[in-house]
């Protein structure tokens, strides 16, 4: 072997939607604390294959590097993750790395989220503050809601929890677990409270919250830690007492 | 994908109607065959005599149609339609809900079959009048046996992890300590339910009736 470590990558490519993928290998120069996205970085610095074969810098989403912006979700040895979280020295190789599956597919490690925001949308994941006057002050929050949810409010719409559920596929518009968790999070503010009951409709229609079926997948991906199975049941208990008891008790 | 629609879509009612069924009335029914079999643990009059008050009950045709058949068929119905839209991936992500996740639908279609099989052999087949002999007679089988062993141990699980699955999806065990909680119950549902049933199965197989002792001496 040469004194110099090597880490073997292997990469899914493919130019464009309609395009064939491909895997290319890579052969990069170890460093300390390296992470996936230093190796696709190295890799943009010099584009050659392990083969010697010259070929073109790999496209891939990243912002933030430090797990706060959301952008680098793919899968890393099989498993949905955070390419910069992703440390060479603790990882299996050669290193396989391919674009999130259950979205559309822009280039290579690129993939299209918009299903994500449209949801959010769908749910109304935002606390109305603007009129065309001065509202005034707002309902104080209480410290206990507070503790609540900040923990919630921490997520960064990767689409990891979506990418590792079985209900998310092409057969089922299954919004997941972070849209979900974001109903939670805006219907127990006391102010995002005011339209809770949109947005409850809202989870109750084609791909709601129905769809979940308890696998429990996204609590065990999700890079921020949050309490995605609890938001799920929360929400649900809402979601039926609304459905089901609604035209009784109001 | 309306996002001004006020009313639960059909999708969701059906999907909730799916959750409620599997415990009401099926697991209900599930629990209350286990108990009138039992009867067959203490002797074969006994069993004789539960199994004749169930088979002149008022109303029975209604309450077997409305009651068992019907929620049993839209539950194993809708449960394939869910499955087909579901797509698994143990392979790839090995956790303990997504093993269950997929059991489930095993145990749920296994679960059917043996059911359709077993409303032919013992309730069709006797126009709805079986008796001990019969059962024993049909365990003497060593195929229907397997397929009465593997059909209520199919059950059990399926009842046990859908008690589990009910609990957290209607947020009646919201924290992860009591989804945890509802975990350990769920365990214990399933495993009450596979061993009275084999304890029947047992029971009917080799004439052992180990509640004996509970009848007046003559």
């Amino acid at each position: 072997m040469s004194e110099t470590k090597q880490v073997m990558v292997k990469v899914k490519r493919q130019a464009g939607p309609k395009e064939a993928a491909r895997w290319e290998e890579f052969s990069l120069k170890w460093r300390p604390s390296m992470n996936v996205i230093i190796c696709l970085r190295d890799i943009a610095e010099n584009p050659v294959t392990r083969d010697g074969k010259k070929t073109t810098p790999i496209s891939y989403d990243s912002n933030c590097l430090e797990e706060i912006c959301g952008s680098c979700a793919m899968l890393i040895n099989g498993r949905a993750r955070m390419a910069c979280s992703a440390l060479v020295d603790q990882l299996e190789q050669p290193i396989r790395i391919e674009p999130m599956s259950k979205f559309p597919l822009v280039r290579d490690l690129i993939v299209d989220r918009q299903f994500m925001f449209e949801s959010l949308k769908r749910v109304k994941a935002w606390i109305p503050i603007d009129g065309t006057y001065h509202l005034g002050e707002g309902p104080r929050v209480s410290p206990e809601i507070q503790e609540k949810g900040y923990p919630l409010s921490n997520c960064i719409t990767c689409g990891n929890c979506l990418e590792v559920c079985p209900q998310v596929n092409e057969h089922n518009q299954f919004v997941g677990a972070a849209i979900i968790s974001q109903v939670r999070l805006f219907n127990m503010h006391p102010t995002g409270a005011m339209n809770k009951s949109e947005r409850l409709s809202a989870l109750m229609g084609p791909g709601g919250i129905q769809e979940c079926a308890n696998a429990q997948n996204c609590v065990h991906v999700c890079p921020k830690g949050i309490p995605l199975t609890e938001s799920i049941a929360e929400v649900n208990r809402d979601a039926w007492k609304q459905a089901l008891l609604g035209w009784l008790v109001g | 994908m309306s996002a001004t629609a006020t009313q639960p879509d059909s999708s969701y009612l059906l999907r909730k109607l799916h959750s409620f069924t599997g415990l009401l009335p099926v697991g209900a029914f599930l629990a209350e065959h286990f108990w009138s079999n039992s009867a067959a643990l203490v002797s074969a009059e006994k069993y004789n005599a539960t199994s004749e008050e169930l088979q002149t009950i008022p109303f029975r045709l209604i309450v077997e149609w409305g009651g068992i058949f019907l929620p049993l068929l839209f539950h194993g119905g809708y449960g394939i339609y869910i499955w087909l839209r579901g797509k698994s991936n143990v392979s790839a992500y090995p956790w303990v809900g997504n093993w269950l996740y997929l059991a489930q639908r095993y145990t749920g279609i296994i679960a059917f079959a043996y059911i359709g099989w077993h409303l032919y052999t013992e309730r069709w087949l006797t126009h709805g009048k079986s008796t001990y002999a019969n059962v024993a007679e049909d365990m003497q089988n060593p195929w229907y046996l397997v397929f009465f062993i593997v059909g209520v141990l199919a059950s059990s699980f399926h009842l046990g992890v859908g008690t589990w699955n009910f609990l957290c999806k209607w947020g009646l065990a919201a924290t992860v300590k009591a989804q945890q909680a509802a975990g350990r119950f769920g365990a214990f549902v399933g495993v009450a339910f596979s061993v009275v049933g084999i304890l029947i199965i047992l029971s009917f197989r080799f004439d052992w009736h180990p509640f004996s002792a509970y009848l007046p001496t003559k």
